[in-house]
Protein backbone atom coordinates (compact mmCIF):
# COMPACT_ATOMS: atom_id res chain seq x y z
CA UNK A 1 0.00 0.00 0.00
CA UNK A 2 1.91 3.14 -0.79
CA UNK A 3 0.32 6.54 0.65
CA UNK A 4 0.24 9.19 -1.31
CA UNK A 5 0.87 12.98 -0.39
CA UNK A 6 -1.16 16.06 -1.53
CA UNK A 7 -0.60 19.36 -0.83
CA UNK A 8 -3.39 20.93 0.13
CA UNK A 9 -1.71 24.17 0.33
CA UNK A 10 0.91 25.30 2.41
CA UNK A 11 -0.58 24.24 5.81
CA UNK A 12 -2.48 20.96 5.19
CA UNK A 13 -2.09 17.98 3.27
CA UNK A 14 -4.16 15.05 2.26
CA UNK A 15 -2.63 11.37 2.78
CA UNK A 16 -4.70 9.57 0.52
CA UNK A 17 -4.63 5.85 1.60
CA UNK A 18 -6.89 4.41 -1.40
CA UNK A 19 -8.84 5.09 -3.43
CA UNK A 20 -12.54 3.55 -3.33
CA UNK A 21 -15.30 3.38 -0.58
CA UNK A 22 -14.58 0.21 1.39
CA UNK A 23 -14.27 -0.81 5.21
CA UNK A 24 -10.24 -1.68 4.80
CA UNK A 25 -9.60 1.81 3.18
CA UNK A 26 -11.82 3.26 5.75
CA UNK A 27 -9.81 1.26 8.35
CA UNK A 28 -6.45 2.50 7.27
CA UNK A 29 -7.12 6.17 7.72
CA UNK A 30 -8.99 5.30 11.45
CA UNK A 31 -6.16 3.51 11.85
CA UNK A 32 -3.79 6.65 10.71
CA UNK A 33 -6.40 8.83 12.30
CA UNK A 34 -6.05 6.70 15.79
CA UNK A 35 -1.91 6.81 15.77
CA UNK A 36 -2.03 10.35 15.26
CA UNK A 37 -4.57 11.29 18.15
CA UNK A 38 -2.43 8.79 20.20
CA UNK A 39 1.05 10.37 19.58
CA UNK A 40 1.08 13.07 17.94
CA UNK A 41 3.33 15.13 15.88
CA UNK A 42 4.42 18.11 16.96
CA UNK A 43 2.87 21.06 14.34
CA UNK A 44 -0.15 19.13 13.56
CA UNK A 45 -3.09 21.29 14.43
CA UNK A 46 -5.84 19.37 13.21
CA UNK A 47 -6.75 15.71 11.49
CA UNK A 48 -9.87 15.87 8.96
CA UNK A 49 -10.47 11.50 8.14
CA UNK A 50 -12.21 11.52 5.25
CA UNK A 51 -13.77 7.78 3.08
CA UNK A 52 -9.97 7.34 1.63
CA UNK A 53 -7.54 10.06 3.10
CA UNK A 54 -6.69 12.00 6.17
CA UNK A 55 -6.38 15.85 6.05
CA UNK A 56 -3.68 16.88 8.08
CA UNK A 57 -3.80 20.30 9.10
CA UNK A 58 -0.67 21.43 10.45
CA UNK A 59 1.56 24.62 11.31
CA UNK A 60 4.64 25.18 9.09
CA UNK A 61 6.17 27.76 11.61
CA UNK A 62 6.47 24.17 13.34
CA UNK A 63 6.88 21.70 11.27
CA UNK A 64 7.29 21.69 7.37
CA UNK A 65 5.73 19.81 4.42
CA UNK A 66 8.78 17.58 3.94
CA UNK A 67 9.55 16.79 7.45
CA UNK A 68 5.86 16.26 8.00
CA UNK A 69 5.14 13.47 5.28
CA UNK A 70 8.52 11.82 6.32
CA UNK A 71 7.04 11.56 9.91
CA UNK A 72 3.67 10.30 8.47
CA UNK A 73 5.64 7.77 5.94
CA UNK A 74 7.10 6.11 9.84
CA UNK A 75 4.23 5.81 11.31
CA UNK A 76 2.37 4.42 7.81
CA UNK A 77 5.14 1.96 8.11
CA UNK A 78 4.74 1.41 11.57
CA UNK A 79 1.53 0.21 11.01
CA UNK A 80 2.03 -1.99 8.69
CA UNK A 81 -1.30 -1.84 7.06
CA UNK A 82 -0.73 -4.78 4.66
CA UNK A 83 -0.21 -7.03 7.53
CA UNK A 84 -2.54 -6.12 9.88
CA UNK A 85 -5.23 -5.29 7.39
CA UNK A 86 -8.39 -7.15 9.13
CA UNK A 87 -12.34 -6.80 9.10
CA UNK A 88 -13.06 -4.94 12.39
CA UNK A 89 -12.82 -6.80 14.75
CA UNK A 90 -14.67 -5.35 17.40
CA UNK A 91 -17.21 -2.89 16.48
CA UNK A 92 -19.22 -0.08 18.39
CA UNK A 93 -22.76 -0.36 17.92
CA UNK A 94 -25.02 2.57 18.71
CA UNK A 95 -29.05 1.60 18.70
CA UNK A 96 -30.81 4.88 17.40
CA UNK A 97 -34.41 4.85 17.63
CA UNK A 98 -36.13 5.73 14.09
CA UNK A 99 -40.18 6.50 13.63
CA UNK A 100 -41.15 5.16 9.99
CA UNK A 101 -44.71 6.99 10.13
CA UNK A 102 -45.46 8.55 6.55
CA UNK A 103 -46.02 11.70 8.03
CA UNK A 104 -41.89 11.77 9.16
CA UNK A 105 -40.65 9.21 6.49
CA UNK A 106 -42.09 11.43 3.66
CA UNK A 107 -40.80 9.76 0.95
CA UNK A 108 -40.91 5.78 2.77
CA UNK A 109 -44.43 4.71 0.70
CA UNK A 110 -42.72 5.97 -2.83
CA UNK A 111 -39.50 4.23 -1.66
CA UNK A 112 -41.16 1.12 -0.97
CA UNK A 113 -43.10 0.60 -4.45
CA UNK A 114 -39.73 1.41 -6.04
CA UNK A 115 -38.20 -1.50 -4.11
CA UNK A 116 -41.58 -3.18 -5.27
CA UNK A 117 -42.05 -4.30 -1.16
CA UNK A 118 -44.65 -3.51 1.29
CA UNK A 119 -44.02 -0.33 3.95
CA UNK A 120 -43.14 -3.66 6.59
CA UNK A 121 -40.79 -5.43 4.17
CA UNK A 122 -39.04 -2.04 3.53
CA UNK A 123 -38.55 -0.77 7.10
CA UNK A 124 -37.07 -4.47 8.26
CA UNK A 125 -34.46 -3.96 5.13
CA UNK A 126 -33.93 -0.51 6.25
CA UNK A 127 -33.64 -1.17 10.14
CA UNK A 128 -32.36 -4.96 10.41
CA UNK A 129 -28.30 -4.43 9.58
CA UNK A 130 -25.48 -2.36 11.01
CA UNK A 131 -24.22 1.02 9.11
CA UNK A 132 -20.90 1.81 9.19
CA UNK A 133 -19.80 5.72 9.67
CA UNK A 134 -17.22 6.60 7.41
CA UNK A 135 -16.98 10.26 8.00
CA UNK A 136 -18.47 13.20 8.97
CA UNK A 137 -19.05 16.15 7.02
CA UNK A 138 -21.38 18.89 5.51
CA UNK A 139 -22.76 19.98 8.53
CA UNK A 140 -21.86 19.76 11.90
CA UNK A 141 -22.47 15.72 13.31
CA UNK A 142 -23.51 14.47 9.62
CA UNK A 143 -22.61 11.15 9.11
CA UNK A 144 -21.41 9.61 5.87
CA UNK A 145 -23.23 5.71 6.67
CA UNK A 146 -23.36 2.76 4.59
CA UNK A 147 -25.03 -1.16 5.20
CA UNK A 148 -23.68 -3.97 3.64
CA UNK A 149 -26.64 -6.21 2.82
CA UNK A 150 -29.66 -5.53 1.05
CA UNK A 151 -29.04 -2.52 -0.65
CA UNK A 152 -31.84 -0.06 -2.41
CA UNK A 153 -32.05 0.28 -5.81
CA UNK A 154 -33.49 3.87 -5.42
CA UNK A 155 -31.10 6.79 -5.60
CA UNK A 156 -31.73 10.75 -4.88
CA UNK A 157 -35.33 12.71 -5.55
CA UNK A 158 -35.47 14.26 -9.02
CA UNK A 159 -36.23 17.72 -7.18
CA UNK A 160 -34.46 18.31 -3.85
CA UNK A 161 -36.52 19.83 -1.12
CA UNK A 162 -35.40 23.22 0.10
CA UNK A 163 -35.53 22.56 3.22
CA UNK A 164 -36.27 19.23 5.60
CA UNK A 165 -36.10 18.94 9.22
CA UNK A 166 -33.19 17.97 11.68
CA UNK A 167 -33.73 14.30 12.89
CA UNK A 168 -35.17 13.36 9.26
CA UNK A 169 -33.24 9.98 8.38
CA UNK A 170 -32.64 9.81 4.68
CA UNK A 171 -31.29 6.99 2.42
CA UNK A 172 -30.56 5.81 -1.20
CA UNK A 173 -28.68 3.01 -2.72
CA UNK A 174 -26.83 1.42 0.75
CA UNK A 175 -26.75 4.82 2.17
CA UNK A 176 -28.54 6.26 5.03
CA UNK A 177 -28.09 9.24 7.02
CA UNK A 178 -29.44 10.83 10.09
CA UNK A 179 -29.37 14.96 9.42
CA UNK A 180 -28.85 17.06 12.03
CA UNK A 181 -30.10 20.29 11.10
CA UNK A 182 -33.27 21.64 8.86
CA UNK A 183 -31.56 22.12 5.58
CA UNK A 184 -32.24 21.54 2.14
CA UNK A 185 -31.50 17.78 0.94
CA UNK A 186 -32.22 15.98 -2.21
CA UNK A 187 -31.90 11.99 -0.84
CA UNK A 188 -35.71 10.55 0.32
CA UNK A 189 -36.34 10.51 3.73
CA UNK A 190 -37.73 7.22 4.84
CA UNK A 191 -38.37 7.92 9.00
CA UNK A 192 -37.22 10.76 11.44
CA UNK A 193 -35.43 10.07 15.05
CA UNK A 194 -36.29 11.48 18.08
CA UNK A 195 -32.87 11.80 19.58
CA UNK A 196 -30.98 15.04 18.76
CA UNK A 197 -27.93 14.15 16.29
CA UNK A 198 -25.97 17.18 17.47
CA UNK A 199 -26.15 19.24 20.41
CA UNK A 200 -23.84 21.91 21.19
CA UNK A 201 -24.24 22.55 24.89
CA UNK A 202 -23.16 18.78 25.20
CA UNK A 203 -19.59 17.96 26.54
CA UNK A 204 -19.34 15.05 23.60
CA UNK A 205 -21.95 16.57 20.72
CA UNK A 206 -22.13 14.59 18.44
CA UNK A 207 -24.32 11.33 18.35
CA UNK A 208 -22.54 9.25 16.16
CA UNK A 209 -18.77 9.42 15.34
CA UNK A 210 -16.55 8.16 12.62
CA UNK A 211 -15.93 4.45 12.93
CA UNK A 212 -19.32 3.90 14.63
CA UNK A 213 -21.84 1.33 13.75
CA UNK A 214 -25.24 2.54 14.13
CA UNK A 215 -28.45 0.27 14.07
CA UNK A 216 -31.81 2.03 13.47
CA UNK A 217 -34.15 0.65 16.34
CA UNK A 218 -37.98 0.98 15.01
CA UNK A 219 -40.41 2.49 17.39
CA UNK A 220 -44.09 3.95 17.35
CA UNK A 221 -44.89 7.00 17.40
CA UNK A 222 -45.88 7.16 20.94
CA UNK A 223 -42.48 5.70 21.77
CA UNK A 224 -40.78 8.97 19.34
CA UNK A 225 -42.73 11.36 21.31
CA UNK A 226 -41.89 9.57 24.60
CA UNK A 227 -37.97 9.58 23.85
CA UNK A 228 -37.92 13.41 22.09
CA UNK A 229 -39.50 14.60 25.29
CA UNK A 230 -36.49 12.84 27.43
CA UNK A 231 -34.57 13.50 25.04
CA UNK A 232 -34.93 16.96 25.09
CA UNK A 233 -34.80 17.18 29.23
CA UNK A 234 -31.37 14.76 28.51
CA UNK A 235 -32.29 12.29 30.53
CA UNK A 236 -32.49 10.20 27.16
CA UNK A 237 -29.24 7.90 26.18
CA UNK A 238 -29.15 5.92 23.50
CA UNK A 239 -28.09 1.90 23.92
CA UNK A 240 -24.69 1.94 23.24
CA UNK A 241 -22.53 -1.83 22.93
CA UNK A 242 -19.38 -3.28 22.05
CA UNK A 243 -19.76 -6.18 19.38
CA UNK A 244 -17.08 -9.00 18.32
CA UNK A 245 -17.41 -9.46 14.85
CA UNK A 246 -15.61 -12.56 13.11
CA UNK B 1 -20.66 47.73 30.64
CA UNK B 2 -19.78 47.55 26.75
CA UNK B 3 -21.71 48.60 23.64
CA UNK B 4 -24.93 48.68 22.49
CA UNK B 5 -25.46 48.24 18.73
CA UNK B 6 -27.24 50.82 17.68
CA UNK B 7 -27.02 49.91 14.02
CA UNK B 8 -25.65 46.72 13.05
CA UNK B 9 -24.09 47.18 9.33
CA UNK B 10 -24.43 44.66 6.88
CA UNK B 11 -22.82 41.77 7.94
CA UNK B 12 -21.59 41.95 11.63
CA UNK B 13 -19.85 38.89 13.59
CA UNK B 14 -17.81 37.94 16.11
CA UNK B 15 -14.71 36.05 15.35
CA UNK B 16 -11.83 35.15 16.88
CA UNK B 17 -9.02 33.06 15.17
CA UNK B 18 -11.41 30.22 14.71
CA UNK B 19 -12.54 27.23 16.01
CA UNK B 20 -9.94 24.25 15.32
CA UNK B 21 -10.19 20.55 16.78
CA UNK B 22 -13.73 19.91 15.75
CA UNK B 23 -13.02 20.00 11.49
CA UNK B 24 -13.71 16.21 11.85
CA UNK B 25 -16.73 15.94 13.02
CA UNK B 26 -18.00 18.21 10.21
CA UNK B 27 -18.00 21.83 11.83
CA UNK B 28 -16.37 24.37 9.77
CA UNK B 29 -13.38 26.58 11.59
CA UNK B 30 -14.92 30.25 10.87
CA UNK B 31 -12.33 32.99 11.69
CA UNK B 32 -11.95 36.08 10.21
CA UNK B 33 -11.59 36.35 6.50
CA UNK B 34 -8.48 38.14 6.68
CA UNK B 35 -6.03 36.43 9.38
CA UNK B 36 -3.71 39.15 8.95
CA UNK B 37 -5.10 42.73 10.03
CA UNK B 38 -7.53 40.55 12.51
CA UNK B 39 -3.95 39.98 14.28
CA UNK B 40 -2.74 43.73 13.92
CA UNK B 41 -5.68 44.59 14.98
CA UNK B 42 -5.70 42.95 18.71
CA UNK B 43 -1.76 43.56 18.55
CA UNK B 44 -2.46 47.56 18.65
CA UNK B 45 -4.45 47.26 21.54
CA UNK B 46 -2.35 44.85 23.69
CA UNK B 47 -4.62 41.68 23.45
CA UNK B 48 -3.44 38.41 22.24
CA UNK B 49 -3.53 38.38 18.58
CA UNK B 50 -6.10 35.11 18.51
CA UNK B 51 -8.76 37.60 20.65
CA UNK B 52 -12.35 38.00 19.29
CA UNK B 53 -12.88 41.16 17.65
CA UNK B 54 -15.77 42.21 15.56
CA UNK B 55 -15.34 41.48 11.51
CA UNK B 56 -17.56 43.65 9.37
CA UNK B 57 -18.24 43.76 5.76
CA UNK B 58 -18.59 46.39 3.33
CA UNK B 59 -20.90 48.45 5.86
CA UNK B 60 -20.25 48.70 9.07
CA UNK B 61 -22.47 48.71 12.63
CA UNK B 62 -22.65 52.01 14.48
CA UNK B 63 -21.98 51.24 18.66
CA UNK B 64 -22.41 53.01 22.04
CA UNK B 65 -20.01 52.92 24.27
CA UNK B 66 -21.17 52.31 27.43
CA UNK B 67 -17.64 52.33 28.73
CA UNK B 68 -13.93 53.99 28.29
CA UNK B 69 -11.75 51.64 26.21
CA UNK B 70 -8.93 51.70 23.89
CA UNK B 71 -9.91 50.09 20.54
CA UNK B 72 -8.19 49.55 16.93
CA UNK B 73 -9.73 49.58 13.38
CA UNK B 74 -7.84 47.21 10.44
CA UNK B 75 -8.61 45.76 7.27
CA UNK B 76 -10.63 47.60 4.78
CA UNK B 77 -11.55 51.12 4.97
CA UNK B 78 -14.65 51.40 6.14
CA UNK B 79 -14.29 55.30 6.71
CA UNK B 80 -15.33 55.01 10.92
CA UNK B 81 -16.22 58.32 12.89
CA UNK B 82 -16.68 58.61 16.44
CA UNK B 83 -19.58 61.31 17.28
CA UNK B 84 -19.55 62.48 13.81
CA UNK B 85 -15.35 62.91 13.21
CA UNK B 86 -13.35 60.33 11.55
CA UNK B 87 -11.41 58.12 13.52
CA UNK B 88 -7.49 56.70 12.41
CA UNK B 89 -7.52 53.37 11.66
CA UNK B 90 -4.49 50.89 12.06
CA UNK B 91 -3.93 52.86 15.54
CA UNK B 92 -4.79 52.50 19.23
CA UNK B 93 -7.96 54.96 19.79
CA UNK B 94 -9.77 55.90 23.12
CA UNK B 95 -12.93 55.73 22.76
CA UNK B 96 -15.16 57.16 26.06
CA UNK B 97 -18.42 56.08 27.38
CA UNK B 98 -21.16 57.46 25.81
CA UNK B 99 -19.35 57.79 22.44
CA UNK B 100 -20.65 56.73 18.98
CA UNK B 101 -18.46 54.86 17.03
CA UNK B 102 -19.73 54.57 13.58
CA UNK B 103 -18.21 52.35 10.63
CA UNK B 104 -19.34 53.58 7.30
CA UNK B 105 -19.37 52.13 3.85
CA UNK B 106 -16.33 50.77 2.27
CA UNK B 107 -14.46 53.62 0.06
CA UNK B 108 -13.05 51.11 -2.34
CA UNK B 109 -10.01 50.22 -0.74
CA UNK B 110 -10.89 46.24 0.84
CA UNK B 111 -14.26 45.40 2.19
CA UNK B 112 -13.70 43.83 5.23
CA UNK B 113 -12.64 45.48 8.81
CA UNK B 114 -11.33 44.27 11.95
CA UNK B 115 -12.72 45.68 15.14
CA UNK B 116 -10.73 44.60 18.95
CA UNK B 117 -11.39 46.07 22.04
CA UNK B 118 -8.52 46.05 24.40
CA UNK B 119 -9.06 43.06 26.78
CA UNK B 120 -11.46 41.26 24.81
CA UNK B 121 -14.85 41.02 24.58
CA UNK B 122 -17.03 38.78 26.99
CA UNK B 123 -18.82 36.09 24.66
CA UNK B 124 -18.94 32.38 25.66
CA UNK B 125 -17.01 29.76 24.00
CA UNK B 126 -18.42 27.21 21.84
CA UNK B 127 -15.93 24.23 21.71
CA UNK B 128 -12.90 26.50 23.18
CA UNK B 129 -14.11 29.53 20.32
CA UNK B 130 -15.66 32.84 19.91
CA UNK B 131 -15.97 32.93 16.63
CA UNK B 132 -19.68 33.00 14.78
CA UNK B 133 -20.80 30.24 12.30
CA UNK B 134 -23.50 31.86 10.63
CA UNK B 135 -24.46 28.57 8.98
CA UNK B 136 -24.67 26.74 11.78
CA UNK B 137 -26.12 29.20 14.17
CA UNK B 138 -23.35 28.50 16.48
CA UNK B 139 -20.70 30.63 18.73
CA UNK B 140 -21.01 34.44 18.46
CA UNK B 141 -23.79 36.01 19.97
CA UNK B 142 -26.66 33.49 19.36
CA UNK B 143 -24.59 32.18 16.57
CA UNK B 144 -25.61 35.21 14.55
CA UNK B 145 -24.17 38.45 13.11
CA UNK B 146 -25.03 41.20 15.28
CA UNK B 147 -28.46 42.89 15.44
CA UNK B 148 -30.12 46.33 16.93
CA UNK B 149 -30.06 46.33 20.77
CA UNK B 150 -27.26 44.24 21.04
CA UNK B 151 -25.22 44.28 24.10
CA UNK B 152 -21.43 42.97 24.53
CA UNK B 153 -20.07 43.23 27.46
CA UNK B 154 -15.98 44.38 28.27
CA UNK B 155 -13.68 42.00 29.42
CA UNK B 156 -10.75 44.12 30.82
CA UNK B 157 -11.40 47.54 29.24
CA UNK B 158 -8.37 49.49 29.63
CA UNK B 159 -7.65 53.52 28.68
CA UNK B 160 -4.26 52.70 28.85
CA UNK B 161 -0.77 51.01 27.35
CA UNK B 162 2.49 50.93 27.28
CA UNK B 163 4.11 52.27 23.96
CA UNK B 164 0.58 54.60 22.78
CA UNK B 165 2.90 56.46 20.85
CA UNK B 166 3.98 53.63 18.83
CA UNK B 167 0.60 51.79 18.41
CA UNK B 168 -0.13 52.88 14.93
CA UNK B 169 0.95 51.94 11.89
CA UNK B 170 0.50 52.68 8.04
CA UNK B 171 -2.80 51.64 6.87
CA UNK B 172 -2.72 48.48 4.48
CA UNK B 173 -3.94 49.35 0.81
CA UNK B 174 -5.84 46.37 -1.09
CA UNK B 175 -5.71 45.36 -4.45
CA UNK B 176 -8.71 47.35 -6.68
CA UNK B 177 -9.97 45.75 -9.55
CA UNK B 178 -7.42 43.36 -10.30
CA UNK B 179 -5.21 40.69 -8.16
CA UNK B 180 -3.24 37.99 -8.32
CA UNK B 181 -3.44 35.13 -6.05
CA UNK B 182 -0.26 32.21 -5.97
CA UNK B 183 -1.74 29.09 -5.78
CA UNK B 184 -0.01 25.82 -4.89
CA UNK B 185 -1.35 22.96 -6.98
CA UNK B 186 -3.37 20.35 -5.96
CA UNK B 187 -4.65 17.61 -4.11
CA UNK B 188 -6.28 16.73 -7.38
CA UNK B 189 -4.64 18.96 -10.14
CA UNK B 190 -4.23 14.79 -11.64
CA UNK B 191 -7.90 15.50 -12.87
CA UNK B 192 -7.05 18.32 -15.55
CA UNK B 193 -4.51 17.57 -18.62
CA UNK B 194 -0.94 19.65 -18.86
CA UNK B 195 -3.36 21.96 -21.08
CA UNK B 196 -6.22 22.81 -19.09
CA UNK B 197 -4.33 23.47 -16.38
CA UNK B 198 -2.11 25.81 -17.81
CA UNK B 199 -5.45 27.69 -18.95
CA UNK B 200 -6.37 27.94 -15.67
CA UNK B 201 -3.02 29.96 -14.95
CA UNK B 202 -2.86 31.79 -18.07
CA UNK B 203 -6.65 33.40 -18.11
CA UNK B 204 -7.84 35.55 -15.53
CA UNK B 205 -11.72 34.60 -13.67
CA UNK B 206 -14.00 37.21 -12.52
CA UNK B 207 -15.19 37.50 -9.01
CA UNK B 208 -19.08 36.87 -9.26
CA UNK B 209 -21.58 38.19 -6.70
CA UNK B 210 -21.69 35.04 -4.63
CA UNK B 211 -19.00 35.44 -2.94
CA UNK B 212 -19.55 35.30 1.15
CA UNK B 213 -17.65 34.19 4.32
CA UNK B 214 -18.25 30.37 3.05
CA UNK B 215 -16.84 31.20 -0.52
CA UNK B 216 -16.02 32.98 -3.35
CA UNK B 217 -16.96 31.82 -6.49
CA UNK B 218 -15.49 33.12 -10.25
CA UNK B 219 -16.41 32.91 -13.60
CA UNK B 220 -13.89 32.13 -16.19
CA UNK B 221 -14.97 32.92 -19.96
CA UNK B 222 -14.32 29.24 -20.68
CA UNK B 223 -14.92 26.81 -18.05
CA UNK B 224 -11.99 24.14 -17.11
CA UNK B 225 -12.93 21.05 -18.52
CA UNK B 226 -12.13 18.00 -16.39
CA UNK B 227 -10.45 14.54 -17.85
CA UNK B 228 -13.18 12.77 -16.25
CA UNK B 229 -16.11 14.88 -14.30
CA UNK B 230 -15.29 16.82 -11.84
CA UNK B 231 -16.67 14.84 -8.89
CA UNK B 232 -14.15 12.81 -6.11
CA UNK B 233 -14.32 10.99 -3.56
CA UNK B 234 -15.37 13.67 -0.46
CA UNK B 235 -12.26 14.24 0.96
CA UNK B 236 -11.27 17.15 3.71
CA UNK B 237 -11.12 21.05 2.46
CA UNK B 238 -8.72 24.04 3.63
CA UNK B 239 -8.55 27.56 3.44
CA UNK B 240 -7.67 28.41 0.40
CA UNK B 241 -8.88 25.58 -1.82
CA UNK B 242 -10.23 25.68 -5.56
CA UNK B 243 -12.88 24.15 -6.22
CA UNK B 244 -13.49 22.87 -9.34
CA UNK B 245 -17.00 21.51 -9.51
CA UNK B 246 -18.32 19.91 -13.10
CA UNK B 247 -19.38 23.31 -14.32
CA UNK B 248 -15.53 24.08 -14.52
CA UNK B 249 -16.50 27.36 -12.72
CA UNK B 250 -14.11 28.14 -9.54
CA UNK B 251 -14.96 28.37 -6.09
CA UNK B 252 -12.17 29.38 -3.44
CA UNK B 253 -13.01 27.69 -0.02
CA UNK B 254 -13.08 30.39 2.79
CA UNK B 255 -13.27 30.64 6.06
CA UNK B 256 -17.07 29.13 6.99
CA UNK B 257 -16.43 26.67 4.63
CA UNK B 258 -17.37 23.09 4.94
CA UNK B 259 -14.58 20.61 6.47
CA UNK B 260 -14.76 17.93 3.49
CA UNK B 261 -16.33 18.33 -0.07
CA UNK B 262 -16.94 16.20 -3.22
CA UNK B 263 -15.67 18.35 -6.21
CA UNK B 264 -12.05 17.86 -7.35
CA UNK B 265 -9.48 20.87 -5.91
CA UNK B 266 -7.14 22.27 -8.72
CA UNK B 267 -5.24 23.72 -6.01
CA UNK B 268 -4.73 25.62 -3.33
CA UNK B 269 -4.52 29.89 -2.62
CA UNK B 270 -1.32 30.31 -0.02
CA UNK B 271 -2.20 31.62 3.51
CA UNK B 272 -0.43 35.40 2.42
CA UNK B 273 -2.53 36.38 -0.35
CA UNK B 274 -5.93 34.62 1.38
CA UNK B 275 -6.14 38.53 3.02
CA UNK B 276 -5.99 40.14 -0.52
CA UNK B 277 -9.01 37.86 -1.81
CA UNK B 278 -10.83 38.32 1.55
CA UNK B 279 -10.53 42.05 0.86
CA UNK B 280 -11.88 42.22 -2.57
CA UNK B 281 -15.21 42.78 -4.55
CA UNK B 282 -17.35 41.19 -6.82
CA UNK B 283 -16.55 42.48 -10.16
CA UNK B 284 -12.11 41.90 -9.28
CA UNK B 285 -10.50 40.10 -11.89
CA UNK B 286 -8.45 37.50 -10.41
CA UNK B 287 -5.10 35.68 -12.05
CA UNK B 288 -3.31 32.85 -10.77
CA UNK B 289 0.20 32.09 -10.70
CA UNK B 290 1.42 28.77 -9.70
CA UNK B 291 4.27 28.80 -6.60
CA UNK B 292 5.95 25.71 -4.88
CA UNK B 293 5.08 24.45 -1.62
CA UNK B 294 8.32 25.57 -0.06
CA UNK B 295 7.87 29.55 -1.50
CA UNK B 296 4.55 29.62 -0.13
CA UNK B 297 5.71 28.13 3.34
CA UNK B 298 8.44 30.64 3.40
CA UNK B 299 6.38 33.20 2.82
CA UNK B 300 3.72 32.77 5.38
CA UNK B 301 6.63 32.16 7.80
CA UNK B 302 7.80 35.83 7.06
CA UNK B 303 4.75 37.35 7.12
CA UNK B 304 4.34 35.35 10.81
CA UNK B 305 7.70 36.96 12.02
CA UNK B 306 6.71 40.39 11.19
CA UNK B 307 3.65 40.14 13.29
CA UNK B 308 4.96 38.33 16.03
CA UNK B 309 8.01 41.42 15.74
CA UNK B 310 5.08 43.57 15.93
CA UNK B 311 3.58 41.99 19.15
CA UNK B 312 6.84 41.83 20.38
CA UNK B 313 7.73 45.39 19.83
CA UNK B 314 4.29 46.55 21.20
CA UNK B 315 3.21 43.95 23.83
CA UNK B 316 7.33 42.84 25.35
CA UNK B 317 5.33 39.05 24.03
Amino acid sequence: MEARFLAAGDSAVSVQLGEDINLEVNGRVRKLFEELIKHPIKGVRELVPTYASLLVHYSPEIILFKQLKEEIIERIEKLDFDKSEQKEAIRIVKEIPICYDKDLGLDIEDCAIFENVSIEEFIRMHSSHEYYCYMLGVAPGHPYMSRFEEHFHFKRRETPRVHISGGSVVAQLGQSNLIPFDQPCGWNIVGATPVTVCDYSKEDPFLVHAGDWVKYVPVSRKEYERIKKEDRKGTYHIKTYEKKVV
Amino acid sequence: MGIIVENPGIQTTVQDEGRFGSQQYGVSPAGPMDLKSFWIANILVGNKKEEGVLEMTFQGPALRFEKDNLIAITGGNLQPMVNGEPVPMYQAVLVHAGDELSIGITNGNGSRAYLAFAGGLDIPLVMGSKSTLMRNKLGGIEGRKLEKGDRIKFLEPKTELPNMKERKLTPAVFPKRELTLRVVTGPQDDAFSEEELKKFFWYSAKITNEFDRMGCRLEREEPLHHLVDGNILTDGVSFGSIQIPPNGQPIIMMADRQTTGGYTKIGTVISVDLPKLAQSMPGYKVRFVRVGIELAQTLYLRQLQTIQNLDQRLNQR
